[in-house]
């Protein structure tokens, strides 16, 4: 990175948060400091709702799978529309209705106060956490290949991201996710537009697709109902439907942005648009990751691309079976590149070109070998530096600064949300109801904006640790997955089970819970199966529980 | 009705634009499956 790339991150990253201090300045109610006001309107909603899924993970984590696996992880997106139209019919209508603040208020209505709190004692854990490893994900891989300061990036990043949650509250939220998913979208753009024209010149778009095609990078739908393979249509409509419902519908950092503004239609209009917008984006990025793939098969890529943690493999003695693997990797490399420069990829020619494609990646898989043999191990996969290593070592200075700006602007928006979700919740649901009941509005509002401070220094504190997380990417997804079905399953008893009292689910739940902790303890199952377990054992628990000991307190 | 309670129908108001909300839910599911159909098309021709 050069004087002209920081000066595009600076300002960019700075430029954001800043407009939304000017836009959001001025004292507030707490019903504004929440929900924002009406000026909030669909397409912010849903740009909102868009970026705060869209996390540092998306824009450096997909293109590298798509590296490595094909395009095909897209399907894990196709329950997302389903999931999201589910909301838009049940679940927005009646936190509009009730005008409530956080979902989980809608428990403490339906049921009982001790349900309400379990369902928003569950999900400050979880995300809580969570937000500590969105900041730390960015801040491992950019530090390490940038030279920054770790701990320096997870302060400076972490920060700037709380002083503006807590001073602006949802409003500003929403404001600069606006203008973050923008850049994001931007970035991405001129990302793909350069990975294209960096092809040979030989190579137009429609044949560089069939050579990735040939190479088995872009079967995006597989109708396979083969349960060993990883990814296909009918694993994604039905696990993605359930983790998605999971994830829009009980929340509060995605329930929040949809609620901001107040409006029904506002709400279902922000949904609706990403019912239809969220799964081409995947599909777009997962693209770039496929041109990505290509580039680097006329352009020799690093046998490693995580380099400082190759590098130390070399410093701690294992330098000479990694340039043995780097030397037959160069050979296997020039063989491939030769046989596609010469023949592309044809009938006769595929099965050998394949073939040097999979002793590459056995190349890479014994190169890794090699580095956790040294203890140079890293706390990522390696896929998740393809994409910042194309970036850094092919873009042209000033979109590399751009494209870094990307990875903040995503860490920035998805933790802001999260912020200000815990925030609201801590207040709203803890501290207004059990602490200082009856205080003036602007009391909750200061409260809030401490609560958000709090939790952003949890963030930053749980950030700072996460160095002593195995595979922090996949930590995200497991603690999302240990919680979410629990809570889902609060929501769904709520909604659909009309005999279920507030004891019976609250009990349901906490068995529920240690039901799914006990299970993650001992078997080995995929994390994703901990979202259905969960909510099952919450609507089957809850119902036996009512008709067994809670009998008593079934309505007439 | 209570305000916990499920609606009796999907919506009390009308969707701008589309008429009526199972409208809109329909049409955006039509997006979706157009969608899908272009990526399987996609899958066929270059894989």
């Amino acid at each position: 990175m050069n004087r002209l790339d920081y000066v595009v991150l600076i300002a960019t990253i700075l430029a954001i948060p800043l407009y939304g201090l000017w836009r959001t300045r001025g004292r507030e109610t707490l019903g504004h400091y929440i929900k924002g006001d009406e000026s909030i309107r669909w397409a912010t909603i849903g740009l909102s709702v868009l970026a705060t899924q869209a996390g540092p993970i998306t824009f450096l984590s997909m293109p590298g799978q798509a590296y490595e696996s094909g395009i095909g992880f897209v399907q894990n997106y196709f329950g997302q529309p389903f999931a999201l139209i589910t909301v838009c019919a049940v679940f927005v209508p009646i936190f509009q209705r009730l005008k409530i603040y956080t979902a989980y208020e809608y428990l403490g209505q339906r049921f009982d106060q001790k349900t309400r709190l379990l369902g928003a004692f569950l999900f400050l854990i979880q995300r809580g956490l969570a937000a500590g490893i969105t900041i730390y994900a960015p801040a491992i891989i950019l530090s390490a290949l940038l030279g920054w300061r770790l701990n320096l990036t997870i302060w400076l990043a972490g920060g700037l991201v709380v002083a503006y949650t807590a001073f602006g509250g949802t409003k500003i939220v929403s404001i600069t996710q606006r203008y973050q998913i923008l850049i994001i979208f931007v970035g991405m753009a001129l990302a793909f537009i350069i990975a294209v024209h960096r092809l040979p010149a030989g190579l137009s778009f429609g044949r560089a697709l069939t050579v990735a095609g040939g190479m088995g990078k872009l079967q995006a739908v597989d109708f396979s109902l083969d349960p060993d393979r990883r990814y296909t249509f009918w694993s994604g409509i039905f696990g993605g439907f359930f983790l998605a419902l999971s994830y829009f519908g009980a929340d509060q950092s995605q329930v929040q942005r949809y609620l901001a503004g107040g409006s029904l239609t506002a709400s279902r209009f922000g949904l609706l648009f990403n019912a239809v917008v969220k799964v081409p984006m995947q599909f777009l990025i997962l693209l770039l990751g496929a041109m990505v793939f290509l580039f680097y098969q006329f352009e020799e890529p690093p046998i490693y691309f995580n380099r400082p943690a190759y590098d130390r493999a070399i410093a701690l003695g294992h330098g000479a079976e990694l340039n043995e693997l780097q030397a037959e990797f160069d050979d296997v490399f020039a063989r491939k590149r030769d046989l596609l420069n010469s023949s592309g990829v044809n009938s006769a020619s595929r099965q050998e070109i394949l073939q040097l494609d999979a002793k590459a990646r056995e190349l890479r898989d014994r190169a890794k070998g090699v580095l956790e043999r040294a203890g140079a191990s890293p706390k990522s996969k390696d896929s998740d530096y393809v994409f910042i290593t194309f970036v850094l070592q092919h873009l042209p200075h000033g979109v590399v600064g751009l494209l870094i700006a990307v990875i903040l602007c995503a860490t920035m928006s998805a933790t802001a949300a999260t912020l200000n979700a815990l925030g609201s919740t801590s207040a709203v649901d803890f501290y207004r109801p059990l602490i200082r009941p009856n205080a003036p509005d602007h009391h909750y509002v200061v409260a809030t904006e401490l609560l958000t401070i709090a939790w952003g220094l949890v963030a930053i504190g749980v950030a700072s640790y996460a160095s002593l997380v195995e595979n922090l990417i996949e930590t995200g997804n497991i603690l999302g997955s240990i919680f979410y079905g629990s809570i889902l399953g609060l929501f769904l008893v709520a909604f659909f089970l009309r005999s279920v009292r507030g004891s019976a689910v609250f009990f349901a739940a906490l068995l529920a819970q240690c039901l799914v902790l006990i299970l993650f303890w001992t078997l080995s199952i995929s994390y994703l199966w901990y979202n259905l377990i969960g909510c099952a054992a919450v609507l089957v628990f809850s119902l036996a529980l009512q008709r067994s000991i809670f009998a008593k307190s079934s309505p007439a | 009705m209570k305000g916990t309670d499920l609606p009796s129908e999907p919506d009390g108001d009308s969707a701008p634009l589309f008429g009526s909300w199972t409208k809109a839910y329909c049409v955006a599911l039509g997006i979706f499956g157009f969608e899908i159909v272009l990526f399987y098309a996609f899958t066929v021709i270059f894989s």
